[in-house]
This record gives C-alpha cells, sequence and structure tokens, in this order.
C-alpha cells in the first residue's frame, strides 16, 4: 500500500511529523510518498528514517518540490 | 425556533436542526480538553472528529478519511481549494476557468490568487461544455471551477460531460467541485467525478452554516490558508470546532441514510410551492423546472423588491432570503441573474426560499398565502 503526504506549503517540523503519523497507519513494508517544497525536508526526512527504522527509498525534486518515498520499517510507525 | 415562525424557507443559509444533530453539538461542547491532547479527556474530542471525518468520507466516496479536510464552512473550503491548488501548482500557470455562477467566494478567490478565464452560461443557468473548452484554450490556465448545484438559481450541473470536457482540454488543469448546494441531497461520488476537490458545506446535509469540509486527491498539490501546526494534515492548523465537526459528523451519517428520501420529498414540496406562487402578476421562476437543487426555488418579479417582499413577509413569520443573499448586502445586482440574462426590471425582484429535511405541508400552504397576499398588497401600496 502506497499512501500520499501532502506537506506543501508547510514548514519543518510539519512534514516530517505528517509522515510520522502516516508511518503510524502503515504497516512495515507500506511506503509513503511525502510530497513536501520546505527544503529542510532534504535535511528532515533521511535523519527521520534513520532514526525510526525507515527506508528512504528515493528523495527527488519534481515540479519545484521534493518527493521523498519511504517504505515503513520493521516495526511499523511505531519504532 | 421562536413562535411567530410559520413558515421557515431559508434553510439554505442554515438549517433548522434535526435533533440528533443538536444533541451532539451540544454534547460535544461540554467535553474539555482538545484531541491532540494525551490524557484521557482528550479520547471523546479525538474520536468525534474522526469520526465525523469517516462520516464525510463515506458520503463522498472516498477511499481515505485523511483525504477530507475538516472546515468553518463552505466559503473557506472555496478558498482554501482556490488558493491551495493554485499556489501548490504555480507551475501550472495561473489562469482559473470560471463562469458567473460560480459562489462570490470562488471567484473572489481565483481573483486573488490569480486570473479569471471566463466561460459561458445558457439561459437556464447551464454551463456551457463548448464554452469551457474554448475558456481552456488559454495555456496558462490552471484550475477550472465548477459548481454541481448552483446555489442562488437552483441549476444543476451535467457535472461528467463538463469535467470530461475540460479533461479532454486540458488534462493537467485541477478541477474543484463546488457540492455546497447538493452534497447529502443528490449522489456525489468522488470515485467516479474524476476532480481534485470537492466543496462541503453543512447546510444540504442537515448541518450548520458554520461547518464544512473539503476533499481533495491525494497527490493533487494543495497549499494551507492556515499553517503552523499538524491539524487536518497540515492544511488548516489550529484548534479543531470540535462541537461543529461532532454535528457535521452525525449530520453526514444521517445524510447518507436519509439523502435521497428527503431530496425527493424535498423536490416534491418544492414543486408544490412553485406552483402555489404561479399565479402571481408578473412572478417567473429562476432556471430550469427540472433538474434543480431539491427543495430550491428562486423567483423574480416585476416592479418589486425582493428585499421588501422577504421583509414583509419575515414580519408575517414567513422567512424567505432576498435573490441572491451574498450581494444583497452590497446593494449590487446579482452576478448570477446577470449572466443568465434577466431582464433589469426583475433583478431587483428576486426572493429565493429552500427548503429542509423536515419542512411541512402546512409551511408551504403557509408561504404561498402570504406570498400572495404580501405581493399584492406592496403592489397596492406603490406610487403609479
Amino acid at each position: 500500500m502506497r499512501r500520499v503526504v501532502d506537506a506543501l506549503g508547510t514548514r519543518c517540523p510539519v512534514p516530517v511529523g505528517l509522515a510520522a503519523r502516516a508511518a503510524r497507519r502503515l504497516a512495515p513494508g507500506d511506503e509513503i510518498e511525502l510530497l513536501a517544497d520546505d527544503p529542510l525536508v532534504a535535511v528532515d526526512l533521511p535523519a527521520w528514517c534513520h532514526d525510526h527504522g525507515h527506508c528512504l527509498v528515493e528523495l527527488r525534486r519534481e515540479r519545484g518540490a521534493y518527493v521523498g518515498l519511504v517504505r515503513v520499517g520493521a516495526t511499523g510507525g511505531r519504532g | 425556533m421562536s413562535l411567530d415562525v410559520v413558515a421557515y424557507l431559508d434553510h439554505a443559509s442554515g438549517p433548522r436542526l434535526d435533533p440528533r444533530v443538536v444533541e451532539a453539538i451540544t454534547t460535544a461542547l461540554a467535553w474539555p480538553g482538545s484531541p491532540a491532547g494525551v490524557h484521557e479527556a482528550a479520547r471523546a474530542p479525538a474520536e468525534a472528529l474522526e469520526e465525523a471525518r469517516s462520516a464525510v468520507a463515506a458520503l463522498l466516496g472516498a477511499d481515505d478519511p485523511d483525504e477530507i479536510i475538516l472546515t468553518s464552512g463552505a466559503t473557506e473550503s472555496r478558498n482554501l481549494a482556490v488558493k491551495g491548488l493554485l499556489h501548490a501548482n504555480a507551475d501550472l500557470g495561473d489562469g482559473v476557468v470560471a463562469t458567473a455562477l460560480e459562489h462570490p467566494a470562488t471567484l473572489a478567490a481565483a481573483a486573488a490568487a490569480g486570473r479569471i478565464v471566463p466561460a459561458d452560461v445558457d439561459g437556464e443557468g447551464r454551463v456551457e461544455a463548448a464554452s469551457l473548452t474554448r475558456a481552456l484554450s488559454d495555456d496558462d490556465v490552471a484550475l477550472v471551477c465548477l459548481h454541481h448545484g448552483q446555489e442562488e438559481i437552483g441549476t444543476r450541473q451535467d457535472v461528467p460531460q463538463l469535467v470530461a470536457a475540460a479533461r479532454a482540454a486540458r488534462p493537467e488543469a485541477r478541477i474543484m467541485l463546488d457540492c455546497a448546494a447538493t452534497a447529502g441531497l443528490l449522489p456525489v461520488d468522488v470515485q467516479t467525478l474524476a476532480v481534485d476537490a470537492l466543496v462541503v458545506g453543512g447546510p444540504s446535509l442537515g448541518a450548520p452554516p458554520w461547518t464544512g469540509a473539503l476533499w481533495v486527491r491525494p497527490g493533487a498539490r494543495l497549499h494551507p490558508l492556515i499553517e503552523g501546526g499538524l491539524q487536518e494534515g497540515g492544511k488548516r492548523a489550529g484548534a479543531e470546532a470540535v462541537p461543529a465537526i461532532a454535528g457535521l459528523g452525525t449530520a453526514a451519517r444521517i445524510a447518507q441514510s436519509e439523502g435521497a428520501a428527503r431530496a425527493r420529498r424535498m423536490s416534491a414540496l418544492g414543486a408544490r410551492l412553485a406552483a402555489g406562487l404561479e399565479p402571481v402578476p408578473g412572478l417567473a421562476r429562476t432556471g430550469p423546472a427540472d433538474d434543480r437543487v431539491p427543495g430550491h426555488l428562486h423567483v423574480t418579479i416585476t416592479g418589486l423588491s425582493g428585499d421588501t417582499l422577504a421583509a414583509t413577509l419575515g414580519a408575517r413569520g414567513v422567512c424567505v432570503a432576498p435573490g441572491s443573499t451574498c450581494t444583497a448586502v452590497a446593494g449590487r445586482p446579482s452576478p448570477a441573474l446577470e449572466a443568465i440574462g434577466t431582464a433589469s426590471g426583475r433583478m431587483r425582484g428576486a426572493v429565493l426560499m429552500t427548503l429542509g429535511a423536515d419542512t411541512r405541508d402546512e409551511e408551504i400552504n403557509a408561504g404561498v398565502d402570504a406570498f400572495v397576499e404580501e405581493v399584492a398588497r406592496v403592489r397596492a401600496l406603490a406610487p403609479r
């Protein structure tokens, strides 16, 4: 399952906070596609994935925004 | 309700509430705390919030309750949709295709955040697909604003045809559909409509006018109007109005099970009201006779002021609205009536009557009798 999380127009720490909320509702192996235009997401998202055991599959720029693809880790969003 | 109200025919501005909706609101008023709390007191407001979100999602056929943003009403939903979609999709352009029949809030938001590219309507208020296609030849159109039922004159649009025309002409443009007059009364399914955002207002569901919602397709890209928190998926920061939301959720649940029957009954009563007013000299019904918003009747009368008639009817306990509630205060002619070519002699004599789920036969009878008598009385007083 993949859930799109639109964090466009919001600033740190909201984008990662929204990703964390989505992860809590998903199962290990599910994916989150995070859309964000706060440049800090390029720092925050990899750090959050590392700290919580999620896999950052991809972080790319598209139409002026970041698109982060996160695979939820083994502990789900509770990690 | 005050005892001297004998016919309440102004449900679009604020419906008479179902007791179940009132109970949901008043119960929630007594709760301390906010849904964001981590203690036991937060449980009831948090559950009410998510139950309401789920009820609105179910009513609209949305896959995921998180696709619903709960708002303070249809006007906020329109502003959020128009400005939020335009800002987040600025690379598509700044053009907004809209007809004069879109709600003033939609047009104001479009003018503030972008550039309106006008499309036309016919004499009964139907959006012309060919005109939509022509407007979409503008290379910078990012957003198309459509409505399901027109709030002022009651015309229902052929939404699938209009969406297909817009998609064919400019597939990447976002489409906002305003269902503030129809959600809860007519089928609205985001799975089949192929739009990007859908506006809901409380009254058509049987909820207070200070409640509403916006459905947004995942990936449509939306900026918030209010920043600074995680509430409503980051798209509407700030503490949630839990009692209002609890009322909206209850109304949405009721509408899902009772909406079709309500609509049939309201349409039948609306037709009876229209037939009762037909003999009034100089009166003309606005918009089509069929394919209307259920329980919605808009009329114009030559040589009379809609404001005056609404006031004299109000003094008899018959509650109606001057023809265009949103422009009456500003003293301007209604853009919607102008757009459908209403004769200038009729423009000031507009009256809007909207029925609700619990409108009674006696209210229709009382409304017709008072209307006929007041038109004759006001005419007799007018200088010749």
